[in-house]
This record gives C-alpha cells, sequence and structure tokens, in this order.
C-alpha cells in the first residue's frame, strides 16, 4: 500500500522536529513542557525502530519512555516543592 | 566502502537506510548537544539528556540486524538507570542549597476518579499475565506496568497493598537466578533450555520488582496525606 520508507522518514522528520521543538520549542522555560516535547521525538523513534522489525525494542522503548517521564515529573514536582529554581 | 563490511544476510532496504539514519542520529545528537551546551539549569539539562538517549538508539537501529536489538535494550536501561540517580542526586543537592529547614514533604495529591476504584484490579491481572507469557526483560518491563499501575492506584479492592511491598524483596533473589542461569550456560550446555528459563525468569521478575519499586515510590511521594 505504502513505500515502506515512508515510515522510517516520517519517523526521522518527527524526531528532528521533537528535538528542535525541545530545544528552542515556545515555553521550554518550563520544565513540563519541555519534558512533554521530548514525547514527539519518542514517538519518532518508535516509528524509525518500527521500521526496522524491532518488536522487543519498540515495547521497551514504549515502557521506559512512559517511566522516563514519570521519573522526570517526580523530579520538577520535588524540586517546585522545595522552592529551588527551575 | 562501507558496504563490504556489511554481511550477507542485512536486507538491501536496510541497507538503503544506513545512511539516513546514521546522518539522522547525528543531526539529533548535534541539536541536543548544542541544548545541553546552552543551558544553565541542571534539571533541564537532565531533560535533554533523554533526547541524547534517543540519538543513540537511532544509530544503533542503523546496524539493522539482530545486533541492533540486543544492544537497544541494556541501552535503554543504562539510560533509566542514569536519568533516575541523576534526579535523585539533583533533588538531594538542590535540598541542601536550599538550606534543611524547608520542608520537603509534598503537598497532598488526590485523585477521585471512578477508573481508579475499579480498573486497576483487571489491568494489573492482565498485563502481568502477558509479561509472564513474554518473559526476559520485555516482559518484565510489561509487568511492572501492571504493577506500577496497582501501586499509584492504593485504593483498588484486593489484595493488601503491603502485599506489594514486600515484592520488591525479590529482586535480589532474582538477579541471583539470572546469573546462575548465565554459570549454567557455560558449566553444563547441555541444559541450556534450564538455563535459558532460569535467566529469562529471573531477569523477569528483577524488572518487574524494580518498576514495582518505582511505583511505590511514586505513590509515597503523592499519596502523602
Amino acid at each position: 500500500m505504502f513505500d515502506l520508507s515512508i515510515w522510517f522518514y516520517f519517523g526521522m522528520v518527527l524526531t528532528i522536529f521533537g528535538t528542535i521543538a525541545t530545544v528552542w520549542g515556545p515555553g521550554v522555560k518550563d520544565p513540563v513542557i519541555r519534558t512533554i516535547n521530548t514525547e514527539v521525538a519518542g514517538i519518532g523513534v518508535s516509528l524509525i525502530l518500527l521500521t526496522y522489525n524491532y518488536t522487543l525494542a519498540v515495547l521497551t522503548v514504549t515502557a521506559t519512555t512512559v517511566v522516563c517521564t514519570l521519573i522526570l515529573f517526580r523530579a520538577i514536582t520535588r524540586l517546585e516543592e522545595i522552592g529551588a529554581d527551575v | 566502502m562501507v558496504v563490504d563490511l556489511v554481511p550477507q544476510f542485512v536486507p538491501s532496504f536496510f541497507q538503503s537506510l544506513y545512511t539516513p539514519a546514521l546522518y539522522g542520529g547525528l543531526i539529533v545528537a548535534f541539536i541536543s548537544l548544542i541544548g545541553i551546551a546552552m543551558q544553565k539549569k541542571d534539571i533541564h539539562i537532565l531533560i535533554l539528556t533523554d533526547l541524547v538517549g534517543l540519538a543513540m538508539l537511532i544509530v544503533v537501529a542503523a546496524v539493522g540486524t539482530d545486533l541492533a536489538e540486543a544492544l537497544v535494550l541494556p541501552g535503554l536501561v543504562v539510560e533509566l538507570a542514569e536519568i533516575m540517580a541523576i534526579s535523585e542526586i539533583l533533588i538531594s543537592r538542590e535540598m541542601r542549597k536550599i538550606g534543611s529547614e524547608k520542608s520537603f514533604v509534598p503537598s497532598s495529591f488526590s485523585l477521585d476518579m471512578e477508573i481508579l476504584y475499579t480498573a486497576p484490579n483487571f489491568i494489573a491481572l492482565i498485563l502481568i499475565a502477558y509479561g509472564a507469557f513474554l518473559s526476559g526483560f520485555t516482559g518484565g518491563a510489561v509487568a511492572g506496568g501492571g504493577i506500577i499501575i496497582y501501586a499509584l492506584s492504593r485504593t483498588a479492592r484486593g489484595l493488601p497493598v503491603v502485599v506489594v511491598d514486600g515484592i520488591s524483596g525479590i529482586s535480589g533473589i532474582a538477579w541471583c537466578l539470572w546469573i546462575i542461569g548465565f554459570v549454567f550456560f557455560f558449566v553444563a550446555p547441555q541444559y541450556w533450555l534450564l538455563s535459558l528459563f532460569l535467566a529469562a525468569f529471573g531477569l523477569f521478575l528483577k524488572v518487574a520488582s524494580k518498576m514495582g519499586l518505582i511505583g511505590i515510590l511514586m505513590r509515597e511521594e503523592f499519596g502523602r496525606k
């Protein structure tokens, strides 16, 4: 139906776009917005791994991205709680 | 050039993707490293480190064989452990910098949603059963997701949450199982199936209990009244 490399290049564009959005995107002074922008790049990497048929790697990337986000949110809320400059 | 080094069994489609994947990974790494160099605040640098890990994944994935898959999994585990450790160090350093007279008890965070009372038992059961079927690292991650859901929604009916706390003690025993499985591979190769299952389920228990530990940590954090 589609050329397989479409998914690869779409994933690559999403990854680069998500990286730029995380580094220079609007509102990234707020660490929460920066963390959520990381997810865009994460989805792009998942698409790339999907093109290469890495089932286990896709499952693991999905799981660890969620856990990473949880850890980062915990760190951010804790730092804001103790009144650090974030 | 590199074409001579590529083994014969790599599909030509993956070979054709090698150069764009390598350059794409380098571009992502370059942008995120520039971002790290420009940042002053530590928590932002920690978030951007996540992106460097993603660039590493793309470069590893460009290999295009099962070797890449075998390298992606430990890379992810190391990245996860690194982010956990650095975030803990960051928090304790900020606490010291600000001074201990501030209270570090987080404000209470109460969620009142129907799904937290009824669904967690079922979802956790399905995820743990599927994780046990998968076994190995991925199964551990899936089952650990189930344990996290169960531990985070502590109002679930059924098993008391105290039982989940005990599960985290299994981690050390599971690690021993994994090592015994590896030693068996070399000492008695004729029992390869036994050692394979020892290693797979040892790793499963280890990862699942580690992720359960994260869930309990988060619950302690947010469930404090």
